[in-house]
């Protein structure tokens, strides 16, 4: 299966606020059935806090629901959700660095998970990586988004994706071989 | 260290097979040739293997119903915003005009209002009204008393509007 692109939206917020909900309340439980449990494990895995995770996803839906985003296809509706969700990660760790002045290379916060990242070897290994490292690694190998898509949703120069992919990808690959797994080993 | 060069063709291709499992002999082959391709698969084997875990986690997502209520609260109160929004500006210009008003005929008020209460004596009955009428300073009592209970009687109605 080839990842497959993804066609973030090309509109922009101010054209989008102001105007009425554009979709009914079936559409919207519809669409928050297919993709809130991916969604939810996106953020999970990204800020390692559950509570955190159910936060930023209310707030995810509820920032979709009042651009009034209409999206071309289910497909689209999703990628820009991760796209709202990848904000909304990188506003709140922007607030925590500005609170507390330190660069949270990993989130180390009060209300971190533990069980949530110790939850599986993989989780363990993800919360030793940076935040762009685990959002870069996830969209590109969980979500199957292009490199370009990972350059748009993260804010960074599409042509330094691959590079940092392949970085992110080896420290990854490190911590699972701490851990235990080989490159050797398939998991699943 | 350049990474470019470490970077390997058959990357894509590698992608696909660790996340639907269907592995081509030649692939296989390559993959456990290739240490690059080697450390993908486990890369992407074990983050599949992690989403499908936590998407299928015990504990349910968010209730939507709330996050939809949220949304359309939003919505009527931007409504209400956009709708009320040319009256505001209709009542800061009136409460403008009228201050501009006021200031420039302060000083004439002024003069006008000392000079009607200097010439009221309040301790006497107006001659040339009824007996009943009572004294000037009951008259404006009362009225204010009524205007009072009107305006008290106002502000509830709206509140409960």
């Amino acid at each position: 299966m080839i990842p497959m692109a993804l066609s973030l939206p090309r509109t922009r917020a101010t054209h989008m606020q102001g105007q009425a909900l554009t979709m009914d309340e079936t559409a919207f439980r519809h669409l928050y059935q297919r993709t809130a449990r991916p969604l939810r494990a996106y953020l999970i895995r990204s800020c390692g806090d559950l509570a955190l995770a159910d936060d930023l996803l209310q707030e995810t839906y509820l920032r979709m629901l009042r651009s009034s985003f209409e999206g071309e296809n289910d497909d689209h509706r999703k990628y820009y959700l991760y796209r709202i969700a990848t904000n909304l990660l990188r506003d709140h760790f922007r607030r925590r660095r500005l609170e507390s002045d330190v660069v949270p290379e990993r989130d180390e916060s009060p209300g971190h998970d533990e069980a949530v990242h110790l939850r599986s070897d993989v989780g363990g290994a993800m919360a030793e990586l940076a935040l762009h490292d685990r959002q870069m690694l996830w969209l590109a190998y969980v979500e199957g988004a292009s490199h370009q898509e990972i350059a748009r949703a993260l804010g960074l120069r599409a042509a330094s994706i691959r590079s940092m992919l392949f970085r992110a990808r080896q420290r990854l690959a490190k911590q699972l071989q701490a851990r235990g797994l080989r490159p050797e080993v398939e998991v699943s | 260290m350049n990474s470019r060069a470490k970077l390997c063709r058959f990357e894509e291709a590698v992608v696909a097979a660790a996340r639907s499992g269907e592995w081509s002999p030649e692939l296989k082959t390559h993959r456990d040739g290739c240490l690059s391709c080697a450390e993908l698969t486990l890369v992407v084997a074990a983050l599949a293997a992690d989403a499908e875990e936590l998407a299928a986690m015990d504990a349910p997502p968010p209730d939507p119903a709330p996050i939809w209520l949220r949304a359309r609260l939003a919505t009527r109160e931007r409504d209400y915003h956009r709708a009320t929004r040319t009256i505001v500006w209709v009542q800061r210009a009136a409460i403008a005009v009228a201050l501009a008003i006021g200031i420039a005929f302060a000083p004439g008020l002024w003069q006008l209002v000392s000079g009607a209460f200097s010439g009221l004596d309040l301790s006497i009955s107006a001659p040339n009204l009824p007996r009943a009428a009572g004294s000037p300073l009951l008259v404006l009592v009362v009225s204010l008393v009524v205007l009072g209970l009107l305006a008290v009687f106002e502000l509830t109605v709206a509140q409960e509007d």
